[in-house]
């Protein structure tokens, strides 16, 4: 392996290191199996990852640039600014790095496909993910009152990528203030629907046990499950989820 | 009336198995050197340890009674003053009976002269002062059976004598009383008085008898001269003790 | 005075149910039912559990005191409460438990493996330093344990949680898991108060008890057992709450004329008020944050046991 490795750096074909949960996203969408060098080692998880079995074909690192240097990248993919270290290495290296933004919107998203579909070699990679979110926004029909509800009661904020992601699938993130639902308010002001996360659904925790709190289970409002996995990034995954969240609507 | 008999109590090393009897109405000394079995024979007798045998009194089986019924049967006294909880001297006489009977502990506090002292909690006492205390407690609910480790022990001349007249006057009443003794001034009043040393009964006389005896001597370590004063006994004496 | 306790307490019921009085005004306006909705699923169930924790906190820290003849010992300074923890912990978090009865039960347990520890590292009638030292550092060890515990859970997010456990919230709990801590609790407590009239007899000291036809080591196991079930259920639910079992037997012994047995009803009655306006003051602060209702009763516990060392140091030396 080291051996292919080293010949295929030596022919200066593309190969791509991802040191982040949510920019790894991205990569396993778009790359070639040979343009992946090293996956971060959250996307193996199960309980994180939504793409653990693809994932496992690949080696793991554990953020760091120092990690990944043997499997002789020639582009990192980063997001929220790799530190200061792994600039310097990697243009001592010659490496190419791309630090992607926190998408702050769904065109936030979009554009990191873009950037990264580029970075492969063909911008088109990204065009079908691109149609079918397109085809989502035409669709687009009237949101009902919502409340994505975690442990302890917090949600997502109304103006987050979340919760534009929510909107496309029509339900519509309530204000709240704290970023927290109480449990006074979801008996007084019950939303039409609770959109609740399998994430790590058997793992107990305090916070958990508040959900199960039988004012939080109010029989007015419609429960909709969602995969928690993909919401931790809310990348380009959510895609997926969206439109399984319509058909559930 | 009462009597006690005990068949066969012990005590692992520190009590061999011993038998008792005694008539009812009797007032008995344990005498006896320091670890000899003294304050052994009245824990097993009042079955603060299980220590096997029998002990029957007035005809009844301690071990089969109830508890309630225990507190009629005998009353137990160890020799340790301390307290732990800062109760007043009136409510620790008063855990002596199982019912409230405010006339039986006003008679308790008249006859130990506590009248002063009453309502103060007994971790504020002398220790002359607790030991009244505690020993009116054990007195409290008339028990057939007394028995009482050195009650005598740090009271001062008057209430020595005092304790004795009341443990006299509790005898001819025709209840039994088994009490340990240091000091051996009072012995004479008593009417019977057992010499226990390592773990069983040496001699069981009156007291002049046992005070007169040649074990007696043996035991302490000490005999009478010429003019019936006691002395220390010499080594080259002790040799010939068995 | 036993009259003025039981007027407090059913006022602190009252305020703990009804303030803020705010929310409910507001549900009612809605719908009439939803404000008995929000007395009867979020009020009730908080007001039960402070009221029962607090008296089961007083009863078993009065029976404890008694059996091990010493006015310092009780849950919290014994282990039991961190040891209830460290059960709970171990069984939500690592063994998956979710059902607050099997919590309750794993926390009985937790209490129950420390008091055990505490009797062989101390001894029963041990003296007030080896029973301090011997059950602090079981107590410190415990929570230690607790902590590690919950950093090594598979949940990440259960370290967060450590505060809770380690100092107490009643917050949002249900009735579920009020009827979990407190039945279990309720039937421990009422068992510990059929030995009152022992447990004062066993204050003359273990002979005489034993003299009496009480049997000293098996009352102490009794006690041991009941005050672990007590403690155990209710730290499963609501976290290790401090110095409520070692202030209210010192109080209740005051309106027991110092009888340590007859002690655990007013303790009872004590504990349960000192937790109801510890966990009011909580309720009363305007932070987003909820401050552990621990902090409030260790800012009121800690005087009192710095003043009862004192105390103690004076009556030896006296």
């Amino acid at each position: 392996m080291p051996l292919f490795v080293s010949l295929l750096a030596a022919s200066g074909a593309l190969r791509v290191a991802s040191l982040n949960l949510c920019t790894d996203e991205y990569l396993l969408l778009l790359a070639r199996p040979s343009e992946i060098a090293s996956i971060s080692r959250l996307s193996r998880d199960p309980a994180d990852s939504s793409l653990w079995r693809v994932a496992r074909r690949y080696p793991a690192n554990r953020g760091s640039l120092e990690g990944v240097i043997a499997t002789r990248p020639t582009l990192v993919l980063t997001m929220g600014g790799g530190g200061r270290s792994s600039e310097a290495i990697a243009r001592r290296m010659g490496l190419k790095t791309i630090d992607l933004p926190f998408p702050a919107s769904i065109d936030d998203v979009e554009r990191n496909m873009i950037r990264v579909a580029s970075a492969l070699g063909d911008a088109g990679r990204a065009a079908r993910w691109r149609e079918r979110l397109s085809r989502l926004k035409k669709s687009r029909r009237m949101a009902q009152d919502a409340i994505y509800l975690t442990d302890n009661g917090f949600s997502i904020a109304s103006e987050s990528t979340g919760a534009q992601w929510m909107g496309l699938a029509g339900f519509d993130q309530r204000p709240l203030p704290g970023g927290r639902a109480t449990l006074e308010m979801l008996a007084l002001h019950p939303p039409r629907v609770i959109i609740r996360s399998t994430y790590r659904q058997n793992q107990h925790s305090l916070g958990r046990a508040w959900l199960a709190h039988p004012l939080a289970n109010n029989a007015r409002s419609k429960t909709i499950w969602t995969d928690g996995r993909p919401w931790t990034c809310m990348g380009p995954l959510m895609l997926t989820e969206i439109e399984h969240l319509r058909r559930k609507g | 009336m009462t009597s006690l008999q005990a068949f066969e109590v012990a005590l692992d090393r520190r009590l061999q198995p011993t038998s008792l009897d005694v008539p009812p109405g009797q007032l008995v000394a344990l005498v006896g050197p320091n670890g000899g079995g003294k304050t052994s024979l009245l824990r097993a007798l009042a079955r603060v340890e299980q220590a096997g045998g029998k002990v029957i009194i007035d005809g009844e089986d301690l071990d089969a009674a109830p508890e309630a019924r225990r507190r009629r049967l005998l009353s137990f006294l160890p020799a340790s003053r301390d307290v732990t909880w800062p109760i007043a001297a009136r409510d620790v006489i008063a855990l002596g009976l199982d019912k409230p009977d405010e006339e039986r502990i006003a008679e308790l506090i008249a006859l130990f002269e506590l009248d002063a002292l009453a309502d103060r909690p007994v971790d504020r006492l002398s220790t002359g002062e607790r030991a009244r205390v505690l020993t009116a407690r054990a007195l409290a609910s008339r028990p057939q059976l007394l028995l009482l480790d050195e009650p005598l022990s740090n009271l001062d001349p008057y209430w020595v004598l005092r304790l004795v007249d009341i443990f006299r006057a509790t005898a001819d009443s025709g209840r039994t009383l088994l009490i340990a003794l240091h000091d051996l001034t009072q012995l004479p009043r008593f009417d019977r008085a057992l010499l226990i040393a390592g773990g069983r009964i040496q001699m069981d006389e009156t007291p002049a008898e046992l005070v007169a005896g040649e074990r007696f001597g043996q035991v302490f370590r000490i005999r009478e001269d010429a003019e019936g004063n006691w002395e220390i006994r010499q080594a080259a004496d002790r040799q010939s003790s068995p | 005075m036993r009259l003025f306790l039981a007027l407090a307490m059913l006022l602190c019921i009252a305020a703990h149910l009804l303030l803020p009085l705010a929310p409910l005004r507001e549900a009612h306006a809605i719908d009439p039912e939803l404000a008995d909705l929000l007395l009867v699923q979020l009020r009730l169930p908080r007001t039960l559990l402070v009221i029962g924790y607090g008296a089961a906190l007083g009863v078993s820290g009065a029976a404890l005191q008694a059996i091990f003849a010493n006015p310092l010992a009780s849950p919290d300074i014994s282990g039991a409460s961190s040891g209830s923890a460290l059960g709970a912990v171990i069984g939500g978090y690592w063994l998956g438990l979710t059902q607050p009865l099997a919590l309750a039960v794993c926390g009985a347990a937790g209490a129950l493996g420390t008091l055990a520890l505490l009797v062989g590292l101390a001894g029963r009638r041990a003296d007030t330093t080896t029973l301090l030292l011997a059950g602090l550092a079981i107590s410190l060890a415990a929570g230690a344990a607790t902590s590690l515990a919950l950093a090594l859970a598979p949940s990440p997010f259960a370290f967060y949680d450590a505060f809770d456990w380690l100092m107490g919230s009643f917050v949002d709990r249900s009735l579920s898991q009020a009827a979990a801590a407190l039945i279990p609790a309720g039937i421990a407590t009422a068992l510990l108060l059929r030995r009152a009239r022992a447990l004062d007899l066993v204050g003359l000291g273990e002979d005489v008890a034993a003299s009496l036809g009480l049997r000293p080591r098996q009352l102490s196991f009794e006690v041991i057992a009941l005050s672990a079930i007590a403690v155990g259920a209710c730290v499963s639910v609501a976290g290790a709450i401090g110095f409520v079992g070692l202030v209210a037997p010192l109080f209740g012994r005051r309106l027991s004329r110092g009888h340590p047995g007859s002690a655990m009803i007013p303790a009872a009655l004590i504990g349960a008020i000192l937790l109801a306006l510890a966990d009011l003051a909580v309720r009363a602060v305007p932070l987003d944050r909820p401050i552990p209702v621990g902090v409030i009763t260790a800012l009121f516990g800690t005087p009192l046991f710095i003043w009862m060392v004192v105390t103690l140091r004076r009556r030896l030396t006296a």
